[in-house]
């Protein structure tokens, strides 16, 4: 009885602070949470959850992800709870489901689509069982907080229950084998056999056997450990897929997906193979919740990927694309890289302002050293800006991964890097950015409008 | 130059193996000889000039122990020869006398090459930066680690450290140092963060080359040095 007290006391003083919070303007995505967890340290055992409830994880592609779910659903007519604006640690978590709940803590939404930060897991799923876990990849991630895929699935995995059902990549054999107490397991994949790369430079997560200990036979890799490989000792192997993309139609700007019998076109959303994978997650999922195509589908003409991941403008001959390479992350920024080397057109200018830092810190570079930075050597990309306290380090990685030092130009200073780009003699300019440098990043890209204006 | 890098497949984290691209950047003529972690190592019969390894996770750990301990005596041997080892991050961890996995609740035996013992927790991670002097010269590198080591290593160790920790929260001396030996809990590509301590690397194993991109390197050694000396800079 006690607890329950406690917890009507922390919900109803959480939602007042969210209330105040939005009176003054702020977004309140987070400090409810956390003010509710200070006042009742378990109260995700006591708050109320949507009918079903889908925990997105996995390094790399969770927002966009979860967004699009709570973007199709919402459009779609359902009532939806999520944190796409808010923290994915547990205070945003908290925030998210108190938010919608009534005063007595009962979830009023059908579904709720919570993104969850792989290391706060086992504080969250101590207290709440999704219905559903999501998983895109386990990657390489922030060095200090992630350390390593074994880790991040050793805490993922810690307090995960069978009655939890699991919706994971099959082409990532780390991601694959999450959750092995759930028996209800559906695996997508991508079977457009596109490798990019054989033996990347640095990264390869999966090299031995994670039952046995045997080398593993590789039937390809796509990016890292993306790809399909089996055991030859003892039989283990990237499990068969439920949900498979079978085509990529740049030009006619399709993705079909083959499940159960049926092939289905949707609209592809962008042909960065990252967001391949995303699509895929968030058109198996919503099946697996009981859609219909007509719905995903109709949802998918509709919709596009958050601006703040993906964005790109054409200012007369020159377009300006602005891409999400998360910072400190390797895998991250090493596929956007290779989505810049990749990409149409032979003039190509990249402005890197994915380093950040607080003004009483340094940080770890050696993330760099991870990446790989080979793609950014292409022919097509004739300059380079790294801007930001990082950028000698950066220069000095990126002429190891064999990219001109003439190509290069670096600042200090994020806001003067665009000032360094040479809008004359390149028609395709990408600006790539993380997490703390959206703002200075849309600044950057104003900036570099304005200048491709004047130059016309 | 002959560098052998260890179990590179596996013992790869944080950019370590950027170590070997950059020493063959340093001598062209120089042959990087990668050595899995399931076949006979190059040092087993021959004597390379320098060997790499680098970080891991916790379980591949355990098999690089498992893989290396038939050669301990012969380890031995090269380092008395003067055969260049670098060891980082809890790579140099395997060397030690013992290891204790407290989430795991396992121990397991390294080679027991230095009297030290490692703790390692999964929920007590720990980062850092350190810059200290070995040798006369000026060292700095990052730390990111599950694990701490424990014992005296005064009469051997490697970097006396400036800001940052040694080998533990309590010490101010971090890693071995045993004829041409250096281990470090110092995560990453010490050398092209170091350009002058891969120039002594290189002499070390017998080479005059110069530190590849010396510009570029040392501008950047030179801003971080400036930095990880600011008392305004946190540590960790």
């Amino acid at each position: 009885m006690l607890k329950k007290i406690r917890f009507i006391i922390a919900l109803w003083v959480a939602k007042a602070s969210r209330l105040a919070l939005r009176m003054i303007g702020k977004p309140a995505t987070c400090t409810p949470g956390i003010i509710a967890l200070k006042l009742c340290p378990d109260f995700l055992a006591h708050i109320g959850t949507p009918q079903t409830l889908i925990c997105v994880t996995g390094t790399n592609g969770k927002t966009i992800v979860s967004n699009l779910l709570g973007d199709v659903l919402r459009d779609c007519g359902y009532s939806v709870t999520n944190n796409s604006y808010g923290s994915n640690v547990q205070g945003g978590v908290a925030s998210a489901l108190l938010t919608d709940a009534t005063l007595t803590g009962r979830s009023k939404k059908q579904f709720g689509v919570i993104e969850v930060d792989e290391r706060s897991s086992i504080k969250v799923y101590s207290y709440i069982t999704p219905d559903y876990l999501v998983c895109n990849n386990i990657m390489r991630d922030s060095l200090k907080r992630n350390a390593h895929p074994d880790f991040i699935s050793y805490v993922i995995n810690n307090k995960l229950t069978e009655k939890t059902k699991v919706i994971l990549n099959s082409d990532d054999l780390i991601c694959a084998r999450l959750a092995p107490k759930s028996t209800d397991r559906t695996y997508f994949g991508v079977d457009v056999r596109k490798p990019e790369s054989g033996d990347p430079e640095n990264v390869r997560d999966v090299v031995y056997c994670p039952e046995c200990g045997h080398r593993l036979d590789v039937d390809y890799i796509r990016y890292y450990h993306i790809g399909r490989m089996s055991c030859p000792e003892c039989g283990l192997r990237s499990p068969d897929r439920d949900f498979t993309v079978t085509d990529v139609d740049v030009d006619a700007g399709t993705l079909t997906v083959a499940h159960d019998g049926v092939s289905e076109v949707y609209r592809l959303m962008n042909d960065n193979i990252i967001n391949i994978y995303n699509s895929c997650t968030v058109i198996t999922v919503l099946h697996k919740i009981g859609l219909t195509y007509e719905q995903i589908s109709g949802a998918f003409d509709r919709l596009k990927i958050v601006a703040t991941r993906y964005d790109r403008t054409t200012v007369g001959d020159v377009s300006i694309t602005m891409q999400f390479a998360k910072g400190q992350n390797p895998s991250a920024c090493g596929r956007a890289f290779s989505y810049v080397a990749g990409h149409s057109g032979e003039r190509k200018s990249v402005l890197i302002m994915t380093d950040f830092q607080e003004s009483d810190e340094s940080e770890s570079v050696c993330w760099l050293y991870d990446c790989d930075m080979s793609a950014l050597a292409d022919p097509t990309i004739r300059e380079i800006v790294f801007a930001g306290p990082r950028c000698r380090d950066q220069k000095l990685r990126a002429i190891m991964a064999g990219v001109p030092e003439e190509k290069i130009k670096i600042t200090d200073t994020p806001a003067d890097g665009v000032d360094l780009i040479d809008v004359k003699n390149h028609s395709e300019i990408f600006i790539l950015y993380q997490l703390y440098t959206i703002p200075a990043a849309a600044r950057a890209k104003r900036r570099l409008i304005e200048r491709v204006e004047a130059e016309k | 130059m002959k560098i052998e890098h260890l179990y590179g497949e596996v013992a790869n984290f944080y950019g370590d193996p950027q170590n070997a691209v950059y020493l063959s950047q340093c001598d062209p003529d120089s042959e990087i000889i990668h050595t899995r972690l399931d076949s006979v190592p190059y040092f087993a019969s021959e004597r390379p000039d320098i060997i790499l390894i680098g970080s891991m996770s916790e379980a591949m750990q355990r098999l690089a122990i498992k893989s290396l301990m038939p050669y301990k005596e012969r380890i031995i041997e090269l380092i008395d020869d003067g055969v260049v080892f670098l060891a980082t991050g809890n790579a140099y961890e395997i060397f030690t006398e013992r290891i204790e996995y407290v989430t795991e609740k396992i121990t397991v035996d390294g080679l027991g090459l230095f009297p030290l013992t490692v703790k390692t927790d999964l929920f007590a991670r720990y980062n850092g930066m350190v810059i200290g002097e070995a040798d006369g010269m000026t060292i700095t590198g990052f730390r990111s680690q599950f694990s701490f080591v424990y014992g005296d290593n005064s009469d051997f160790a490697f970097i006396k450290v400036e800001r940052g920790i040694g080998i533990n929260k309590q010490s101010k001396l971090e890693g071995v140092r045993r004829k041409n030996f250096i281990g470090t809990h110092l995560i990453g590509p010490i050398l092209p963060l170091n350009p002058e301590f891969c120039e002594y690397v290189l002499r070390l194993a017998g080479s005059s080359a110069c530190a590849a991109h010396k510009e570029a390197a040392m501008a950047a050694y030179d801003r971080r040095v400036a930095e990880f000396r600011d008392p305004k800079v946190k540590f960790d």
